[in-house]
């Protein structure tokens, strides 16, 4: 399906890098090395220059932690978005937010998508991306609250929770007059669920791609992986690419991810060997 | 009468094409030529080896030559024929000579370094340039094999068949890849 992602839009089966950029101090991977917002911005243009599409922008970390009000949210992230905005006509600016009222600010400022890494828990967000014009990231979250690490929870399949739920998160989106090139689904690997779903979900992501909805993943550096392996975060990058190799062999078309350069290597390589894309130059015996 | 050399690379392919053409100089030649080739044209001969016995153990039919050609031709509407460079003539109609040099041009080549592969080379190439057939009715095609010029028995053929050249043009000549490839044509009587 053709994406249409605020003022840009991009072909078919076209992959997509989201490089994450945290205006927060205390993420779990970065640790705060993009809190201040000089720092963030070198972050934006880096990523750029290493060929992601999208920055997703957020100003609250996922786990659990000091409160941060809607204000404060918008303190962090709101005039830093116009900032990318300016400087970066072509990027699609994504922010990763939960919140109806930030989204409304971020999307004035000039954002192009809003991730709801929490599944729809502010209902009225699905109505800023219609009024706006801009995409939307359906996550499937297995209806924990805000900000909480999953414990003891179970699903009987959680592949099925995970389609059930976002899709039915997509069509609200829809109804409420959300572009349908502009809705895109994410099983959110870690948010609700432990290693053992975050694993099955990749290993039976392709189900989610044949609902038709294209597929957003975010599986970097997180715990499924760290724990599949045994590796603390700072090692897990190897974890993270056989992952999203998997991810782009069952037709993810989306990446949120830390390192740009190495994911985009590997999921141009799984879509080359799934006969999704073309080599990039081919010589070889043809000559 | 015209006769166009094209170059024969898999790589010109559609099947083999990559998100950057390694090969876009010569393809951009290549269709030049026909394009001039086929003008005013009803029908064209293309002179083509046919699969060898290796390419049919592998379950090719049709050898790579050709299929370059008719895809070199792919906006031609009018008849195509393919001969072998045995069977070639010369009559009224415009000809399509898939015809590379040596593979032999250096250590990364497809068939490694052979020294002897320029000058073999360097004799057809003159001989397209300045439309002169005399150096190609004297290939020894069991040298050619050796140097992998997979032009040779269609040059070969062709300056046995002694035209009266008019006019010569050589558009491309280069070995990017270790193989030496020509664009060239000629107009004959």
């Amino acid at each position: 399906m053709t994406l249409k992602l605020g003022r840009h839009e991009f072909d078919d089966q076209q992959t997509l890098m989201m490089a994450i950029v945290n205006r927060t101090p205390d993420s779990f991977y970065d640790k705060g090395a993009t809190w201040a917002e000089d720092k963030a911005f070198d972050r934006v243009t880096q990523v750029v220059e290493q060929g992601a599409e999208i920055v997703d922008i957020g100003g609250i970390k996922a786990a659990p932690g000091v409160e941060i009000d809607a204000a404060e949210e918008i303190r962090r992230v709101g005039s830093f978005v116009g900032r990318v905005r300016a400087a970066f006509p072509d990027l699609v600016i994504s922010v990763d937010t939960w919140r109806a009222e930030v989204g409304r600010v971020v999307c004035a400022e000039g954002a192009d998508l809003l991730n709801d890494a929490w599944g729809g828990a502010d209902p009225e967000l699905v109505d800023v991306a219609a009024e706006y014009g801009a995409a939307i990231v359906c996550t499937h979250t297995g209806g924990v609250r805000v900000r909480t690490r999953p414990h003891r929870i179970e699903y009987a399949d959680v592949v099925a929770s995970a389609i059930t739920d976002t899709v039915a998160y997509a069509e609200r989106a829809l109804a409420a007059g959300v572009d349908r090139r502009s809705i895109i689904i994410d099983p959110a690997h870690d948010f609700g669920k432990n290693s053992f779903h975050s694993l099955e979900l990749t290993q039976r992501l392709d189900e989610m791609v044949a609902t038709g909805w294209p597929v957003l993943v975010s599986l970097s550096n997180k715990d499924f992986v760290g724990e599949a392996l045994d590796l603390p975060v700072g090692e897990r990058l190897l974890g993270t690419l056989a992952a999203s190799a998997i991810s782009a062999w069952h037709g993810a078309r989306i990446y949120r991810v830390h390192e740009v350069v190495e994911t985009r290597q590997v999921v141009d390589m799984a879509n080359v060997i799934a006969g999704r894309l073309a080599p990039k130059r081919a010589i070889r015996g043809l000559s | 009468m015209k006769v166009a050399v094209v170059a024969g690379a898999p790589a010109l392919l559609a099947q083999y094409a990559g998100r950057v053409d390694p090969i876009a100089e010569v393809r951009e030649a290549c269709l030049a030529a026909v394009g001039w080739l086929c003008a005013d044209a009803d029908a064209v001969r293309v002179v083509a080896r046919p699969a060898d016995q290796a390419e049919r153990a592998h379950g090719i039919e049709v050898g790579y030559q050709e299929r370059v050609a008719r895809e070199l031709l792919a906006g031609f509407a009018g008849t195509v024929e393919v001969v072998t460079p045995e069977a070639f003539v010369l009559d009224a109609r415009p000809t399509l000579l898939v015809a590379d040099g040596s593979a032999r041009r250096g250590e990364k080549a497809p068939g490694h370094l052979d020294e002897r592969s320029f000058a073999v080379d360097e004799a057809i190439e003159r001989s397209l340039k300045a439309g002169d057939p005399t150096d190609l009715a004297l290939l020894d095609l069991t040298l050619a094999e050796e140097l992998l010029i997979a032009g040779a028995p269609a040059l070969r053929r062709l300056g046995e068949l002694d035209p009266q050249v008019r006019s010569a043009e050589l558009d491309y000549a280069g070995d990017p890849f270790g193989v030496r490839y020509w664009v060239a044509r000629w107009e004959i009587g």
